[in-house]
């Protein structure tokens, strides 16, 4: 697995598309978000945003796509033919993704944090741990349904706007107003987890917001079993 | 030093305590063994249409040491037949045994084989360095990278990325992957297309190492003089199904001798029977190449002809192969 790893990040700083999609996109869009906050208002709506938005561009459409791209040069179908089993190949291509991502969120909202520090740094960084699988499991999903790396700049489209719409959604609206809908969207709950977890307050949607999120990685776990494809269709 | 140990020692780390008993167990000289075994591929209608059958009824033997080749025409299923044996594809009928294993058994069987596939899958972005030292961590194996890049001629390529790597250097890198270790069993899919004869020849020279080192090959290849040179064994696929097994002797010899010349005289007088004439030759196929050529110079010499452009030229392989074109889809 971690030769894997170590292959993939070499990879990732050699393909300058890739590399300037997974490093710098997320990057951008969180320094963006952070350039333009409201500063009379509480900082936990607008981590919640940069959180799901960088996780969602960083991790879930970058999986995507290196998978995708991974699958149909066969490479996957060579790691395949060795002596490591399914797993440890999905975590080695998946993980350099995920912890390049969750630098870059270090990053990000250690900047917000330095005016602005989190109620609840435990309840964040669970947060950002459930995010990644979120992401990660709807990656896998979404591959299989992925022909190629271009491909998949099209079938993320539907989560990633659906996940950033429901963090906008929620930083511009908070819990008022069909809440309900905001929590089930992908994102939603995150968005909404990670404001709790910054502004401070009662904690008893948590195990709600817990749930909800789970529930998506659950179900890109699940989709993932079902459609995840080592090969290319013949 | 026992063959186990011998084995064990080029695994990476301590050889699982399952592995080596495996291999003690395996004092089998049955390599690998197939029975019966089928593969059909769904097709995007699903089961509607049955599928495509890419083999079937297919039974294989390979022993320790052996080196087998699948010969066949174009879709006769040969690269599935081998990612059948490779673990790559479950059969969808059939039993197939690997190394006293299943092929797919990435702990137990897997270190244990080495597999060069038809398409390389390389990563552009990776040096040759990189690829092959990949391979090897993923491998179960122990080897040296600069070890493995000399022998197969990459040695200089070393710091090279995939990408800019031609066709037949990929080839070489993919070939390294899979001797990385000195596996027991080697699975090489036309492993010298897009080679030069040099190339192909050293590649040869390579796999000659390995197999007097006691690894068994099993290859598909479409230069039917490799296999005639390297192979001990041949099996013939054409249309999914394993038509003619056996040595180049076994094979070639239902074969006829063809002989060739130019006629002295009427072709009616020729003292034994004619097949036809082909650009002037005449052509004689016979079984009795002895009694039928002793025939024809006592009668040239009885006669004082010249047998102008005489040729004897025995079935080879490449006949065997035309005919296997021209059967039908079941045997």
């Amino acid at each position: 697995m971690n030769a894997i790893a170590a292959a993939e990040l070499k990879m990732l700083a050699r393909n300058r598309v890739v590399a300037g999609g997974a490093l710098l996109f997320p990057l951008v869009f969180g320094g963006f978000l952070y350039m333009t906050r409201d500063t009379h208002r509480a900082n936990g709506n607008l981590a919640g945003v940069q959180m799901v938005v960088m996780v969602a561009m960083g991790t879930y459409v970058t999986a995507t796509t290196t998978l995708a791209s991974r699958r149909q040069t066969l490479y996957l179908k060579r790691l395949r033919g060795a002596a490591v089993s399914d797993r440890a190949i999905i975590v080695g291509l998946v993980a350099p993704l995920v912890a390049v991502n969750a630098a870059q969120l270090a990053f990000v909202l250690g900047v917000l944090a330095s005016s602005d520090a989190p109620a609840n740094p435990l309840l964040l960084i669970l947060a950002i741990v459930i995010a990644q699988a979120m992401f990660a499991g709807l990656a896998m999903a979404t591959a299989g349904f992925s022909t190629s790396p271009e491909h998949a700049q099209y079938t993320t489209m539907p989560i990633f706007l659906a996940a950033t719409a429901a963090a906008v959604w929620f930083q511009a609206t908070g819990t008022d107003g069909l809440i309900a809908v905001k929590r089930a969207l992908p994102g939603g709950a995150l968005a909404e987890l990670v404001a709790t977890a910054w502004n401070g307050g009662s904690l008893a949607s948590v195990p709600l917001l817990l749930a909800a999120c789970l529930a998506w990685a659950a179900a890109g776990v699940l989709a993932a079993r079902m459609f995840f494809r080592w090969e290319p269709r013949r | 030093m026992s063959r186990a140990v011998v084995r064990a020692r080029h695994y990476a780390g301590s050889a699982p305590a399952e592995i080596v008993e495996r291999m003690r167990e395996a004092t089998d000289d049955t390599i690998i063994e197939a029975r019966d075994v089928g593969y059909t591929y769904r097709t995007k209608r699903g089961a509607a249409d049955g599928g495509y059958v890419a083999v079937r009824g297919l039974g294989l033997t390979v022993n320790r040491g052996e080196t087998y080749a699948l010969l066949g025409t174009n879709g006769a299923g040969k690269t599935t037949t081998l990612e059948v044996l490779e673990g790559h594809r479950a059969p969808t009928s059939g039993r197939v045994r690997v190394l006293g294993g299943d092929p797919a058994d990435r702990r137990g069987v897997r270190p244990r084989m080495g597999i060069m596939l038809q398409d390389s899958g390389l990563a552009a972005e990776l040096t040759v360095r990189d690829s092959v030292q990949l391979a090897g961590a993923i491998s179960g194996r122990h080897d040296d990278v600069g070890q493995v890049l000399e022998r197969v001629g990459m040695a200089g390529k070393r710091s090279t990325r995939v990408a800019q790597l031609s066709g037949g250097e990929r080839r070489r890198v993919d070939f390294a992957m899979a001797v990385w270790g000195t596996p027991e069993l080697v699975f090489l899919d036309e492993p010298t297309t897009g080679l030069d004869p040099e190339s192909r020849a050293a590649l040869w020279a390579v796999v000659g190492e390995l197999k007097a080192a006691g690894t068994t090959f099993l290859l598909t290849t479409h230069y039917l003089e490799e296999a005639e040179k390297s192979a001990d064994r041949i099996g013939l696929m054409h249309a999914g199904t394993l038509r003619r097994e056996g040595t180049v002797a076994e094979l070639t010899a239902e074969g006829t001798t063809t002989v060739r010349f130019v006629p002295p005289g009427a072709v009616d007088d020729i003292p034994v029977p004619v097949a036809g004439t082909e650009n002037g030759l005449v052509v004689i196929r016979t079984r009795a190449v002895q009694r039928d050529v002793t025939t024809l110079m006592d009668w040239a010499a009885a006669n004082g002809h010249e047998l102008a452009r005489f040729s004897v030229r025995e079935s080879g392989l490449d006949d065997i192969f035309r005919a296997l074109g021209t059967e039908g889809a079941t045997p």
